[in-house]
């Protein structure tokens, strides 16, 4: 058989599992020790907070007795050494069990698992939107007359720099309230989808834009430019083929960077549009202190990190063969 | 065995006794039948809450949504209507001891639970030894219950309910969701999931309760079976509706919109602002009730310098145009307020209306009397060299309740005009418990909604101390408010408990360890095709008797 392509990616082939299967379990190790990393940073934090752990747990308002005080005191293990408890807490991790919501006496794995679905539903919404608008913003004026980049300038800015918040109420007004297009709150179907995710995308558009158009011009410079336009190729063709490929590399990498950090940042957003998710789960619990939920979101949100990096990765391979030479 | 009835006792049977007459025109000052349209049967009716509950557990929780929500779920032994008095419910009637010692309940035999379990003595008992067990973590329920010791089942449908002490406020307590019921069935199997809400909470409510999808909503049912409905209510037999659903939008201007766009039929917590708007549009009506129970109040700690000295203490009361800044920034809505009580909770004391007006001369006065009479650069007063500061500290997590924050910047360039300088420090609840239930700061917010003047009791008496689970944040123990706070709890004497706590008022603004700031109103805002929806005496939501038409 003769190699489809000749170089020197062909010529790694031979010694590419052995390889590959080591740069899997060099990750792996890598992401326990990122998981572990994150957990005990967290149990350290929840703890080194001043204030006693029940009082912050019942909060402000409340006419507890003593003797229920300490009765939650010994349930929830407070009353022993930070040491034993760390520990305790670490052995049950291993055992894969999350443990119990102090609050709201469920499971912190179900209560983890529910809201995150309506959340990752969301950020991929959000994420996709984005890329849409921002490749097609980037492709059409990368390289353009001034007057024309400056207008897409001008709206990436605009989206960079409004609050989402605001972004959102402003969207529920026009759209909900008075076109009455889509339903305010919930996370049943597509309709209650569109707003929330347009909220969220608008800003990560004009970032991600910003960034593209960048590459894609540094791209455009490049001779190989030149000689593609040689060929007779047009210049939709030079942008879509070869530019944007060069120009992906740190989009993609922007692009999971932004993922991973939306799925607990979309709080803001979550609370306007009355919808579920992990944003607002994790907030509600740091706030109470509750242990187990925070020490949950957080593994998750490591857990999403060391996945979405791990993609990239591999998609960098994809985007430019040479990468994976190294 | 029946306990001779003593005379208060027997005030209390002759309201029982003219319950009948009374149901049809009681019940808070709800909507009523407002477009003198009918009742419609069926449907559903969304309402919008601004917060969620953490616990759907009323025995466990002090949130007052969980007990307005589980209000549908859960019945009581006793309704207690505007005027205070107590109509059957659960049970047909009862009778006191004497000494207020012990409450005999004759209850109704036909009533069954949603899983089907009958109600009865023993499940009174189940439920109250429940509330008590310390494995509960009771937060408020445990309280309202007082000096428990125990529920004797004499037979099937009577329980004697007993106390170590005198307990008058007991039968309000009794009235409320905090002591609604559960099933046994469901206490036995579900004892450590009943806070999760859903179909784990099983009562003998008009509704049942059918799913809870968290941050999203709650789904509530019509229970077909229901007969059994309180004096107070405006029908008997089952709810109107089919279906009553719950959703939690935080924000307040995404409330309104919802309503205003007939996505959502009622909203909790309409802000001050919206009113205007809301009032100007014919499809929406306003209803609104001022909260009983504690005032948004300022407590001065007794305890700590500079406060220790009654004349500052008045100084600081005195110094605030409480007038003008509650109305600038609750535009209107909700009214100052002259006593640490709501007007609407029984027991109020009027007299105090207009009695201690916002004074700067005297201020200026009172502080200059107790020596606070240097000045430093930036216009504080000093004394010995030390300004005078006074510490309120804020809770970072709710600050922007009620626009309370923009309230305190008020009071503080009013205190500054008589050289008191206010800090407040935004704090998370952990430095706040430490700061404010350890006696250290000089002054605490606080509001406690209940419609029983004996949240006095929980304000200023000693035995309420921060440290034993109390909110006396007074730290300034008085023999007087002891005694009269103590007294009240054992009568039943509505003259006798009013004369009581009238002087607990007037002694609290007299010593300045109080400064009543407004009373919140419950702000409700509904779409015009919803009826007979009404405040309950704790303005909690009644959608029993309510109603939609298309």
């Amino acid at each position: 058989m003769t190699a489809f392509r000749i170089g020197p990616a062909a010529a790694a082939l031979p010694s590419r599992g052995p390889a590959l299967l080591r740069a899997a379990l060099r990750r792996l190790a890598g992401a326990v020790a990122v998981l572990f990393g994150a957990a005990t940073l967290a149990f350290t934090a929840l703890r080194l907070i001043p204030g006693d752990p029940v009082s912050v747990l019942l909060g402000p308002s409340t006419t507890t007795s003593p003797e229920v005080r300490d009765e939650i005191r010994r349930q929830l293990g407070f009353d022993r050494p930070v040491l034993a408890q760390y520990l305790h807490f670490l052995g049950r991790l291993l055992h894969g069990d999350l443990g119990q919501s102090y609050q709201l006496q469920r499971p912190v794995a179900d209560l983890v698992a529910e809201q995150l679905a309506p959340t990752l539903q969301l950020v991929a919404a959000a994420v996709l939107l984005a890329l849409l608008v921002a490749i097609a913003s980037a492709v059409a004026s990368a390289g353009r007359p001034p007057a024309l980049r400056a207008l897409t300038g001008a709206w990436e800015l605009v989206a960079v720099s409004t609050p989402s918040y605001w972004l959102g109420l402003v969207l529920l007004t026009v759209f909900s309230f008075h076109l009455r297009l889509f339903p305010v709150a919930g996370a049943d179907g597509f309709g209650s989808l569109v707003l929330p995710a347009v909220t969220l995308a608008l800003p990560l558009a004009g970032t991600l834009a910003q960034v593209l158009r960048e590459g894609l011009e540094a791209a455009l410079a490049q001779p190989f430019a030149v000689t593609v336009r040689a060929r007779g190729r047009g210049r939709t063709a030079l942008v879509l083929r070869h530019a944007l490929r060069h120009a992906a590399v740190p989009l993609v990498t922007l692009t999971g960077w932004l993922t991973g950090s939306l799925l607990g940042g979309t709080v803001l957003v979550e609370s306007v549009f009355g919808r579920p998710g992990v944003g607002a789960l994790v907030l509600g619990a740091v706030n109470s202190r509750d242990v187990p939920v925070v020490i949950g979101v957080v593994l998750l949100s490591a857990l999403a990190f060391v996945l979405i990096s791990a993609a990239v990765d591999l998609l960098y391979t994809v985007l430019d063969p040479r990468l994976g030479n190294r | 065995m029946r306990i001779p009835r003593p005379g208060p006792a027997r005030v209390l049977a002759s309201a029982v006794a003219g319950v009948l007459l009374l149901a049809g025109c009681s019940g808070g000052s709800g909507t009523g039948s407002a477009d003198g349209s009918k009742p419609v049967a069926g449907g559903t009716l969304t309402y919008a809450v601004d917060t969620e509950p953490v616990s759907w557990d009323p025995h466990v929780s002090t949130q007052d949504l969980t007990a307005e929500l589980q209000r549908q779920v859960f019945d009581s032994l006793v309704s207690e209507d505007a005027g205070g008095k107590f109509h059957p419910w659960l049970a047909t009637s009862w009778e006191v001891a004497p000494d207020l010692k012990s409450f005999t309940f004759h209850l109704r035999t036909d009533v069954k639970f949603h899983d089907g379990t009958p109600f009865d003595a023993a499940a009174v008992k189940a439920n109250f030894d429940h509330i008590v067990a310390k494995e509960t973590k009771s937060q408020y329920a445990a309280n309202l219950l007082g000096s428990y010791t125990g529920t004797t089942v004499v037979d099937p449908a009577t329980a004697r309910v007993e106390f170590a002490q005198p307990s008058a406020p007991f039968l309000q307590a009794a009235s409320t969701t905090y002591l609604g019921f559960y099933s046994p069935k469901a206490l036995a199997a579900d004892a450590a999931k009943l806070g999760q809400g859903g179909a784990v909470d099983v009562g003998t409510g008009p509704f049942k309760f059918v799913s809870y999808s968290k941050g999203q909503e709650a789904v509530f049912a019509k229970n077909a079976d229901y007969n059994w409905a309180p004096g107070t209510a405006e029908h008997t037999g089952p709810a109107h509706l089919d279906k009553f659903v719950v959703r939690f939008l935080p924000d307040a201007s995404v409330r309104v919109g919802a309503l205003s766009s007939g996505q959502v039929q009622v909203v909790k917590a309409v802000p001050p602002q919206s009113v205007a708007g809301l009032q100007a549009d014919s499809r929406l009506k306003l209803v609104s009730q001022a909260a009983p129970g504690g005032n948004y109040n300022l407590w001065l700690n007794g305890s700590l310098a500079p406060l220790n000295d009654q004349k500052v203490r008045q100084a600081i009361q005195r110094g605030i145009d409480l007038d003008l800044d509650v109305k600038t920034v609750q535009f209107g809505q909700f009214p100052r307020a002259w006593s640490p009580i709501s007007a609407t909770t029984p027991g109020y004391n009027k007299a105090l209306e207009g009695s201690w007006p916002y004074d700067r001369a005297l201020s200026d006065r009172l502080l200059d009397e107790a020596g606070w009479t240097g000045r430093d650069g930036d216009g504080y007063r000093t004394k010995d060299g030390k300004r005078l500061t006074l510490v309120w500290p804020q809770l970072t997590a709710n600050a922007t309740q009620q626009s309370r924050d923009i309230l305190g910047q008020a009071f503080q360039a009013d205190l500054k005009k008589i050289g008191v300088e206010v800090q407040r420090p935004a704090l998370d609840v952990g430095a706040y418990s430490t700061l404010v239930y350890g006696g250290k700061a000089n002054i605490v917010d606080l509001a406690w909604a209940r419609f029983e003047p004996d949240v006095l009791w929980l304000f200023l008496n000693s035995a309420s101390d921060p440290a034993k689970g109390g909110i006396n944040a007074t730290f300034l123990p008085d023999k007087q408010l002891d005694d009269w706070t103590n007294q009240a709890r054992a009568t039943l004497d509505a003259e006798q408990r009013g004369k009581l706590y009238k002087q607990v008022q007037s002694r609290a603004i007299d010593l300045a360890t109080v400064i009543p700031v407004y009373t919140p109103y419950a702000l409700t805002g509904l779409s015009s095709n919803v009826g007979g929806l009404s405040f309950d005496s704790d303005t909690w939501l009644n959608f029993y008797d309510a109603w939609r038409t298309p």
